[in-house]
């Protein structure tokens, strides 16, 4: 490597983006502004999206359950694409529950999300852990457990978390 | 409510925004707040792999393409990562795809985000949920205060070093005029 390989290069680009809003690209003070109203009509898709949540959470772990038993029973050769699948499933789920602030079912989403990403599907404890996820996480829609804080959410999380401890 | 005069503050009208998301539903979601900005023209590609397409075929000059403008892409996607694609961006030898500004969008926490997305060169980050405040102000951001891009041998994107933050340790950067050599883009 030559020293001119080394040499920090220092890119300044007309600001076209300002240009095509309309703006003078040269005026520092000509800023683009979006509409506040906009910005709330924005969040206010999200509030009319809401009534979704429980049929598309059922939905994607639906998907989730045939996948998780795809992979028990199909050929080994699948099971990587199998269990990035439901690594990806974890993640929507715990996407739609942020997104609509249910808390208990974001937390069983990532922590199923992240035990996937370590599993040994040959293990029959890191089986019996999705299992756990997945059991619970039908329990946290049916019975629609909101929030990370009552008891029964708390009891919801022990159990999950008793199943990694004993079995991961 | 602040009533803006729209003429004055500029538009996203003209703007071609697009979104790769491989998850439907939050692709959906996040076009309609989108849409509701304002922008002109949202494209959506559900994989690293399409979004790569579009990328090339919207900055092929051809007369009935726009060249994109912003791309928001999720981070956790299958074969293409959200992470792949903006160091393939970064990567191209086209000016128009790769100082592309791009916005990450991650479920992960946000200090994770943050790091790798600065370090592979993102314009902004977001940390998932997204909210209509943060969308505009990564919008914002990018349009009225863009960063110069920098080329070192590791890396190529926006400076990591933003001017609108005060910086109170000491600088690192021992430079001189003679080890950076400026591009000065001219109209």
């Amino acid at each position: 490597m030559n020293s001119s390989d080394n040499k920090i290069e220092l890119y300044n680009r007309v600001n076209r983006l300002k240009l095509k809003a309309g703006l003078s690209h040269t005026d520092p003070n000509a800023k683009l502004r979006i509409d506040p109203s906009t910005i709330d009509k924005a969040d206010s898709i999200i509030e009319k999206k809401a009534e979704a949540y429980p049929v598309e959470v059922k939905r994607v772990l639906k998907v989730l359950d045939n996948n998780w038993a795809k992979a028990q029973s199909g050929d080994r050769q699948s099971v990587p694409m199998l269990m990035e699948k439901i690594y990806h499933n974890a993640n929507q789920i715990k996407d739609l529950a942020s997104t609509f602030n249910y808390p208990l079912m974001q937390h069983f989403g990532i922590s199923l999300r992240e035990f996937v990403e370590k599993i040994d599907i040959n293990k029959g404890a890191h089986r019996t852990i999705v299992e756990a996820h997945i059991d619970v996480m039908w329990v946290v829609l049916n019975e629609n457990v909101h929030d990370e804080g009552d008891e029964r959410a708390q009891k919801l999380k022990s159990l999950v978390q008793k199943a990694i401890n004993k079995y991961s | 409510m602040t009533l803006l005069h729209k003429s004055n503050y500029g538009t996203l009208r003209n703007f071609t925004v697009l979104v790769v998301e491989d998850y439907g539903f939050m692709a959906d979601l996040i076009s309609s707040m989108l849409r509701e900005f304002g922008i002109g023209k949202i494209l959506i590609a559900e994989n690293g792999e399409d979004a790569k397409d579009l990328i090339r075929f919207n900055a092929s000059g051809s007369s009935d393409t726009k060249p994109m403008d912003i791309v928001l892409t999720d981070w956790l996607m299958p074969e293409v990562s959200g992470v792949e694609l903006l160091k393939w961006i970064r990567s191209s030898e086209k000016d128009n795809i790769r100082f592309l500004p791009v916005v990450l969008l991650s479920a992960y926490t946000s200090e994770k985000v943050v790091s790798v997305a600065r370090d592979n060169g993102a314009n902004e980050a977001i940390v998932k949920p997204v909210s209509g405040k943060m969308l505009a102000d990564r919008i914002l951001h990018i349009v009225n205060h863009p960063r110069a891009f920098v080329k070192t041998p590791d890396f190529f994107g926006p400076d990591r070093r933003r001017k609108d933050k005060v910086y109170e340790s000491e600088d690192r950067r021992k430079l001189t005029s003679q080890d950076v050599k400026t591009h000065n883009e001219q109209l």
